[in-house]
């Protein structure tokens, strides 16, 4: 069994329930051991890193500290918290000097961990390999557009991707479980991230682009590895359908939701059910047996 | 010390220089050097010269035609004898010293021998490998055998070979398996059956029982599954006996020697098959009543069906192959025998058919029987069913086919016992498979460990259970018994089927032969020779039980080895040479499954031997042949050697290395684009419309992939609406690439006219930072572009490009001009791609240790730009830093002056002479006129009717030959002309085609090389004059062309040879102008051993220079100054003349005679050729207070003062700059190129001083082109502000008491702005040099329209003047940086040396002569001459020196007497023309 740590980070535990419950299923699936980081703590996204840079730096500097020990590589599901990991990371480097003495307490072996977005650790040829060997079933049927987003890609001098403009790990994955993955342009384009509340107005320019981009490749779903992506194309589906003056049935799943569908996982159907725009559907006109999915 | 001053060590030893990479650049410094005496080796990677210009459609300013310019230049370096062109090779290393250089390079290939080939092309529509065209950008595809253009230099061909495909590398016979797959795809079958013979002469067999080594080497495996050639391979092997039509070998001669062969197996067939090819007489000798061996008596009927074999045996047979069935070789024929009889050799191919026995107890039993004896029996004489419940003991073929054979007759329970597992089983995969599919078990693990009987009968076998142990030597796990596990299987029949040995019993003492461990008989590895070594042995009696095509493999090592031992060759010589397999390239293939040929069920198979595997039909074979990835590119398919009537393929060319001696060494390897998916955000690579301006050129190009028609490549429709989006890897730090690439704002512009051109109503629009129109006569061209409707600049950087995807049209979202937010779409994108380093050049820099900068350009070394930083290696072109042609070309020049003046001492001692064919007297012969019409590829060809205009020339008077070609300049036509004359004895030739001014040279030069006086010689423009013009009407303009042969005809048939003759050369040098340039040129002709004269009309030499101090990359002007004009000073061969003014200058190329007035003495000097280099001024603005304020200066009297001893910023908080004061205005409509990058080395100085001075820019487009672009970026880093106008919203300037202040229009902003200034700077333009016009009149030659002198052509020419012997440098030629005025100073100077090099020029031809008998020494001629030269001789006639007259023709046309003829354009012959309209 392969076995790497894992950070889930805070909203895999709240609102991106789903999201955390496709990832273990897929990780047993694919008989990965996911080894949570002790004690982890906050990521520093959104609030921390921008107020202070001083504690950004720490909260990355505890949560590495504290994975120093774990196997290889260390798995991040969330995009945010996979950036701020990476930020703190590449800080680290040149500012060692600000982390204080409890926590450097805990060790200073900032740099031997790799940190991995979850997306990526997933894709490589040899977990593609791995995922084809144990499809039971296959996606065909469903016409994907993958959705990257921001944070795992951007700025590439901290993320360490190489094709940053045009990630393709999602889109092989899905292509070897059967899907028919369609190339579009909008991969990592913006889905409007935290302005949901403070200016719906922007979210809804931009999600009902991506909508529209998708609708005209000919996808009749979007597949994510982003939690906050997945809500914003997922939670106003009807209301920006309405304001864009067509019809807009997109599901918006998590790609680790796929593979658990492909690998027949037992309960693959029930995480589809928090999803605001009602997968079934589709599901129901693919080849995938209805037990897999209902 | 400066590198670039090292002294040299030693003297030169070699008058060869190595130029590396022909492109413009190389060929222009080739040219230059080897007709100023020196042997050049010029070295190109490609396979043929011309680099990036040859794949231009047009050039900018003018809008020529990129081929038309060059093709010419390409034909005079290939003309040129002492230029030698190495193509496909690349410099591996560099040893010596300058002067004394050894250059090691390595000459790949070109599998086409260029001295044989004849371009004829006839290879390259018989290939059948085609990838993408590189010349075309990859837009279309090409063969494996190619030139990239018609008029490509050298002519010959090329084969792309990465060597043998893996497939062929793995096969033991070596047969060419891409090839015959390439062949199949394009469905030839016929030929792809004839290359499997060349190696293997039982495809039919093969595609059967084959063990495919070539499919598990087969790279498509890496995609998705191997190409299925075994079956590809049957499938035309069948489809040949199908059709019934076979093709027959070529067999050698008939020749005496007998040869015999034991045995008629594979290796058997296939040695007698090879030897009778080669002419022998071999007989084989068979034991059995029928002819095969095992694949006969080993193979069932289903895997190989027997009408198979026999078709194949009577294939060879038919070749000449005697069988001799029954005839076993023992006590009644032996091999002495056979030598008595007159077989010169034997060779013995007995294979392996005695079954080894098992070693048990009971194994005698009955009901015991081996396997090869029951399969024989069963092929030869009758199917016996061994049993019920029968057990077969082996896991080899043997054992299968036994068991499989065993099921159809009639064996109901089969049983293999092997003591393995699957994965060691060595039987073939798909046997096992199809053996399982027909219910027979397979026992894995079990060993017998004694066979059990009731009565004498075999009843069960008793098995020990096996596990695997340690690997054996065989690498195999070696199983070993597990203690106690015994178990019996009850059977009522066994078939041993463990293995088998060669029986060797026919073989006696006599003989000789010594019999191997294994009962093998023993043979040379190599050569299968035996001890007795007119003894061959090979297959399984050797090597014991292999497979067919290793038995194939060693019958066709046996007959080579046979011949070579008859004809007393080495036996062993070259034997052993396999070179490794090509890597292949799986990139991009898209998957696709493996087709099967259809099988027969098993339930049914079963029953009867009828085949089991079925085979493709002929649209699946081309399918799954399709598969093919061409690992090698070129696939050996042989199909070139068999069309090739020139006999210049050699398939088998191996790389060489050779050392080359030489004195200097030039740099030129040019560029690649840059990669424009590197900018992944315009699409480029992903959307079908998005492509670079390199791609757009070759869309337009007429040579290109759409025959010049432009198109979108999604859908073939002609765009209607055009983005260029400019700076796509320049100037972006992000991309690594900061610095600007000089041509594309103009190559832009020039592609967005011609796009409108060739399709009016099409719109454009030009994204862009700055336009940079710096060079000569670039601005006019800009504005002409902008005021053109339809066509946009839209300042604005574009940050991506979305494709929709229903119609792949492009969406561009900006903001303009006025702020507004746009979203525009478009129907193509064209990227402006920058110029990078070659990407090879690297590499060449490194192997001869040339330091290069962080982006690849050569490392600068001081103010000259033609050094490296290795003494005796010079650069020039891109790989010095980014530069359009006629930049490059100056440079070159100036290279080849540094080369020359390096070896001036070694001139002319490496060069040969040219021969010239004695010239064939045609006085007195009747006009015999042959008439050559040229298609032009699709320029004339695509609107004339060329055959049409050919025929109707048949019947013209005089015509006694006639021919259309393709392209008549093309080195196989000219070839081909040559031979006309000779053969049909012409004394007129007339070429219909293009233009004589670019080809007319060339067609006299192969007139002169067929023994014909070159003026016997006449052109008819039918493309500038027809096809060009009169493109809608093909009519008209074939009878036109009509019209323009028979005139042409017409005055042939009155043309006369004429005659030209030595002058002598004065061989020194006059430089009008002691600048930089001057000093620079001077200098350079003296250290090129010639003698020059300096003319400075003040007392001081230094010119504009001397009030520079540091230039904009912070090299001290001042000692580059100091240490040139003390070393012009120091020179012996240079004769400085002060205060002194050019009076007159009279003569000839030459022979030039000069007055000079030197402080009121006049003094007369002789020289050969001059050079002008008579500076600029600085304009003296009436704008902005100038001269009434003094706190407005120009830039270089700021550059003084920051550089003098007072600090000129004391009390100075503010300093405004305004760019383009008297630049690209109405009357002086030209950019004066060097003022931005004086403004941001004077900002960067003040910040340097004082960085809390305010500086402001105010500017238009700023034009710090190439590596200044870095230095911009600096100054802004440092803080100075740089705010933009335009012309019609110029700054306003108000003088204050407490300083000025400037008002200006900010276009940031959209507001208008106000500045105050302590110093107001004034970028004041370059003017012409107040004298120019008055010199200009005097010497006779050009200005251009903004008053500087014109050079002889923009883009080829540059350092020309059109009057021979005039050269031209500097900033008299237009406004210059210090560095492009020294290049282009040593450029003249190298120029000039072409005619300095000579004792003596050749002159007359085509001048004017006066007869004498009707002058009237009325002065005309002396009046009309633009050149000055008839005078009145002493006689009272005008005498024209022919050696000076340009033969322009003036005096002619002017003279009232009609005294005056042109040599070769006399009246008579002119008038003929008109009298046949």
């Amino acid at each position: 069994m392969l076995a790497a740590g894992y950070y889930p980070g805070c909203s895999l535990e709240a609102t991106a329930r789903d999201y955390a419950e496709s990832v273990a299923g897929a990780a047993q699936a694919l008989d990965l051991r996911l080894v949570e980081i002790p004690d982890w703590n906050c990521c520093g996204a959104t609030a921390g890193h921008s107020l202070d840079h001083r504690i950004a730096v720490n909260l990355g500097a505890r949560n590495l500290a504290l994975a120093a020990g774990l196997p290889r590589p260390l798995v991040v599901p969330c995009a945010l918290c996979f950036n701020r990991l990476k930020t703190a990371q590449a800080d680290l480097r040149s500012e060692v000097d600000l982390v204080i003495p409890e926590i450097a307490r805990l060790g200073q072996d900032y740099q031997r961990v790799e940190v991995v977005e979850l997306n990526t650790y997933l894709t490589t040829p040899e977990m593609i390999d791995r995922a084809r060997k144990r499809r039971v079933h296959d996606l065909s049927g469903l016409r994907p557009v993958c959705y990257y987003g921001c944070q795992g890609q951007r700025p590439p001098q901290v993320t360490d991707r190489p094709d940053f403009e045009n990630p393709q790990g999602l889109d092989r994955l899905l292509k070897a479980l059967g899907a028919e993955v369609l190339d579009w342009q909008f991969k990592t384009d913006c889905c409007g991230a935290s302005h949901t509340f403070p200016r719906p107005d922007i979210l809804f320019r931009l999600v009902g682009r991506l909508y529209e981009q998708a609708l005209a490749v000919g996808a009749n779903c979007l597949v994510t590895g982003c939690q906050m992506c997945q809500a914003n194309l997922d939670m106003y589906q009807k209301e920006i359908a309405r304001e864009l003056g067509r019809q807009v049935y997109l599901p918006v799943f998590y790609f680790t939701e796929l593979l658990g569908l492909a690998l027949a996982h037992p309960r693959a159907g029930r995480w589809l059910r928090r999803h605001m725009v009602d997968p079934t559907g589709l599901l129901a006109g693919t080849g995938l047996p209805r037990e897999v999915w209902a | 010390m400066k590198k670039s001053d090292a002294p040299i060590v030693g003297p030169a030893r070699s008058g060869a220089v190595m130029v590396v990479g022909a492109g413009i650049g190389g060929m222009q410094s080739a040219l230059d050097l080897a007709d100023a005496g020196f042997l050049v080796h010029l070295v190109e990677r490609d396979i043929s010269i011309g680099g990036v210009m040859a794949q231009l459609d047009k050039t900018f300013p003018t809008n020529d035609c990129s081929t038309c310019m060059l093709s010419p230049k390409l034909l005079e370096v290939a003309a040129n004898p002492n230029i030698r062109i190495h193509s496909r090779t690349e410099v591996l290393d560099l040893q010596g010293r300058p002067g004394d250089f050894k250059v090691r390079v390595r000459q790949a290939p070109r599998f086409i021998d260029p001295a044989v080939c004849s371009g004829c092309g006839d290879c390259v529509s018989v290939c059948p490998v085609e990838l993408p065209a590189n010349f075309n950008e990859g837009l279309d595809r090409r063969k494996a055998i190619y030139r990239h253009f018609p008029q490509a230099v050298p002519s010959a061909y090329a084969i792309d070979k990465s060597g043998p495909s893996p497939c062929k590398t793995a096969c033991p016979a070596g047969v060419s398996a891409q090839g015959y797959v390439a062949l199949i795809a394009q469905g030839r079958f016929r030929e792809a059956l004839a290359v499997v013979r060349r190696d293997n002469p039982l495809p039919a067999v093969c595609g059967r029982v084959c063990t495919h080594p070539c499919e598990s080497q087969c790279r498509r495996g890496l995609v998705d599954e191997p190409v299925a050639i075994r079956d590809l391979k049957k499938f035309i092997a069948d489809w040949e006996m199908e059709i019934g039509d076979l093709a027959r070998p070529d067999v050698k001669p008939r020749r005496e020697e007998k040869v015999a062969v034991v045995g008629s197996g594979p290796a058997g067939l296939t040695a007698a098959y090879y030897l009778a090819l080669e002419g022998f007489r071999p007989t084989v000798f068979e034991a059995l009543p029928a002819a095969g061996g095992m694949l006969r008596t080993g193979i069932p009927d289903y895997r190989l069906p027997p009408k198979i074999l026999d078709y194949e045996i009577d294939y060879i047979r038919a070749v000449g192959v005697d069988i001799r069935l029954n005839t076993p070789i023992g006590p009644n024929l032996s091999l002495s025998d056979l030598r008595g009889q007159g077989f010169q050799a034997v060779f013995l191919a007995v294979g392996a058919h005695h079954g080894r026995s098992l070693n048990v107890e009971g194994q005698d039993l009955a009901g015991v029987r081996s396997g090869v004896t029951f399969l024989r029996d069963a092929a030869l004489v009758r199917l016996e069913c061994p049993g019920e419940r029968i057990a077969v003991i082996g896991g080899g073929n043997v054992a299968v086919d036994a068991a499989r054979t065993a099921r159809r007759s009639g064996s109901r329970e089969v049983t293999i016992l092997y003591r393995r597992t699957r994965r060691e089983m060595p039987a073939y995969e798909e046997e096992i498979e199809e053996a399982l599919e027909e219910g027979i078990r397979i026992e894995f693990l079990a060993a017998p460990k004694r066979l059990i009987a009731r009565e004498g009968r075999v009843t069960g076998v008793e098995l020990l259970r096996m596990e695997l142990g340690e690997p054996d030597r065989s690498g195999r796990r070696r199983p070993r018994p597990v203690p106690g596990s015994e178990y019996v299987l009850p059977v009522d029949g066994v078939v041993n089927a463990i293995g088998q040995t060669p029986e060797l019993d026919f073989l006696t003492p006599g003989d000789g032969l010594e019999i191997a461990s294994g009962d093998r008989l023993d043979a040379d590895p190599l050569t299968l020779q035996t001890r007795v070594p007119w003894i061959f042995a090979g297959g399984d009696a050797v090597t014991g039980p292999a497979d067919v095509v290793q038995a194939i493999a060693a019958g066709k090592t046996a007959a080579e080895s046979i011949r070579r031992w008859i004809e007393g060759e080495d036996l062993g010589a070259g034997r052993n040479e396999r070179p490794a397999p090509a890597e292949g390239d799986a990139t991009g293939a898209v998957p696709a499954p493996r087709h099967r040929p259809p099988s027969a069920a098993a339930e049914t198979r079963i029953g009867n031997f009828d085949e089991v595997v079925g085979r493709f039909d002929p649209e699946t074979a081309k399918a799954e042949a399709a598969r093919c990835l061409a690992c090698g590119i070129c696939s050996e398919c042989y199909q070139c050697l068999e069309v090739c009537r020139a006999g210049a393929i050699r398939h088998d060319a191996a790389p060489r290395e050779l050392d080359i001696p030489v004195g200097a060494v030039i740099l030129a390897p040019g560029f690649r684009p840059f990669d424009a998916r590197l900018k992944p955000e315009y699409g480029y690579g992903r959307l079908p419309n998005v492509i670079t301006s390199l791609e757009f050129e070759r869309l337009n190009s007429a040579s290109g992939p759409t025959g010049g028609r432009l198109q979108r490549l999604s859908d073939g429709r002609e765009p209607e609406k055009i983005a260029w989006i400019q700076c796509v890897g320049s100037r972006d730090p992000a991309a690594g690439r900061d610095y600007c690439s000089y041509v594309c704002c103009m190559s832009a512009t020039k592609q967005a006219v011609i796009a409108q051109e060739h399709a009016p109503g099409l719109t454009a629009a030009i994204f862009y930072m700055d336009i940079r129109a710096q060079g000569k006569g670039f601005d006019r061209y800009y504005e002409r572009a902008r005021a053109r409707p339809g066509l946009r600049y839209v300042r604005s950087m574009i940050s991506r490009v979305i494709e929709d995807p229903a119609t792949h049209d492009l969406e561009i979202q900006y903001y303009d001009e006025s702020d507004r937010w746009i979203v525009e779409n478009f129907d193509l994108v064209v990227l402006s791609v920058g110029l990078a380093p070659h990407p090879e050049a690297q590499a060449l820099a490194q192997a001869l240790g040339v330091d290069t900068d962080r982006f690849g350009f050569a490392a600068r070394t001081g103010l000259n730009p033609l050094t490296t930083s290795r003494p005796g290696v010079f650069a020039c072109g891109v790989f010095q830093a980014p530069r359009d042609i006629p930049d490059t070309v100056i440079q070159a020049g100036g290279a080849a002056a540094e080369a020359a003046a390096l070896l001036a001492e070694a001139r002319g001692t490496a060069v040969t002479i040219p021969e010239i064919p004695e010239e064939r007297d045609t006085r007195g012969e009747p006009p015999r006129i042959g008439v050559f019409v040229c298609h032009c590829g699709v320029n004339i060809g695509g609107v004339v009717d060329v055959p049409a205009v050919a025929d109707y020339a048949r019947g013209l008077p005089h015509v006694v030959y006639t021919q259309a070609c393709l392209f008549t300049c093309s080195t196989d036509t000219q070839a081909g002309l040559m031979d006309a004359i000779r053969e049909h004895r012409l004394n007129r030739v007339v070429v219909a085609s293009c233009s004589p001014r670019t080809h007319e040279p060339l067609f006299q030069e192969t007139l002169r090389q067929a023994g014909l006086n070159p003026y016997l010689f006449e052109m008819a423009n039918i493309r500038d004059q027809c096809s060009w013009v009169h493109a809608d009407q093909p009519a008209a303009a074939t009878n036109k062309s009509r019209d323009l042969v028979r005139m042409a005809v017409a005055r042939a048939a009155r043309l006369e040879p004429v005659h030209r003759f030595p002058a002598p050369v004065e061989q020194s040098a006059l430089v009008i102008g002691g600048g930089l340039a001057g000093l620079t040129a001077a200098l350079s002709l003296a250290d090129q051993g010639f003698f020059t004269y300096m003319v400075e009309k003040t007392g001081r030499l230094g010119g504009l220079a001397d009030r520079l101090r540091r230039n904009l990359e912070g090299l001290d002007v001042r000692a580059y100054l100091d240490d040139l004009r003390e070393k012009v000073r120091q020179n012996d061969r240079i004769e400085v003349h002060l205060n002194t003014e050019l009076q007159e200058t009279s003569g000839r190329v030459g022979w030039f005679t000069s007055r000079l007035d030197e402080n009121g003495r006049e003094i007369e000097i002789h020289h050969g050729a001059a050079i002008l280099a008579t500076g600029a001024s600085e304009y003296q603005p009436e704008e902005y207070f100038f001269g009434q304020d003094d706190r407005v200066l120009t830039q270089l009297t700021l550059h003084e003062l920051l550089s003098g001893p007072n600090d000129p910023l004391a009390g100075v908080r503010d300093v405004v700059m305004i760019q383009c004061v008297g630049s690209r205005e109405a009357d002086h409509p030209y950019c004066s190129r060097i003022c931005c990058a004086q403004a941001v080395s004077n900002a960067r100085s003040i910040k340097e001083l004082r960085p809390d001075i305010d500086v402001t820019v105010l500017f238009r487009d700023m034009r710090t082109y190439a590596l200044k672009e870095l230095s911009y970026r600096q100054v802004r880093e440092l803080g100075v502000r740089f705010i933009r106008f335009e012309p019609d919203q110029a700054p306003e300037v108000t003088p204050e008491s407490d300083g000025l202040t400037i008002r200006v229009f900010d276009h940031t902003l959209g507001e208008e702005i106000l500045l105050r200034a302590d110093r107001l700077v004034l970028s004041a333009a370059v003017r012409p040099h107040p004298d120019a016009r008055a010199l200009a009149s005097r010497l006779k030659l050009p200005l251009d329209a903004d008053g500087f002198f014109m050079e002889a052509h923009l883009k080829l020419r540059p350092v020309d003047f059109v009057s021979a012997g005039f050269f031209l440098a500097g900033a008299a030629h237009g406004p210059k940086f210090l560095e492009e005025s020294i290049a282009q100073a040593k450029a003249a100077a190298a120029r000039a040396a072409i005619i300095l090099s000579r004792r003596e020029l050749t002159a007359g031809g085509e001048v004017a002569i006066v007869d004498q008998e009707h002058c009237v020494a009325c002065l005309t001629c002396v009046r009309t001459c633009p050149f000055g030269v008839p005078r009145i001789d002493e006689n009272h006639f005008a005498y024209i020196d022919p050696a000076a007259c340009q033969g322009c023709g003036s005096c002619a046309a002017a003279c009232p007497r009609r005294a005056i003829q042109i040599g070769h354009h006399t009246d008579e012959q002119i008038m003929s023309k008109l009298a046949v309209i």
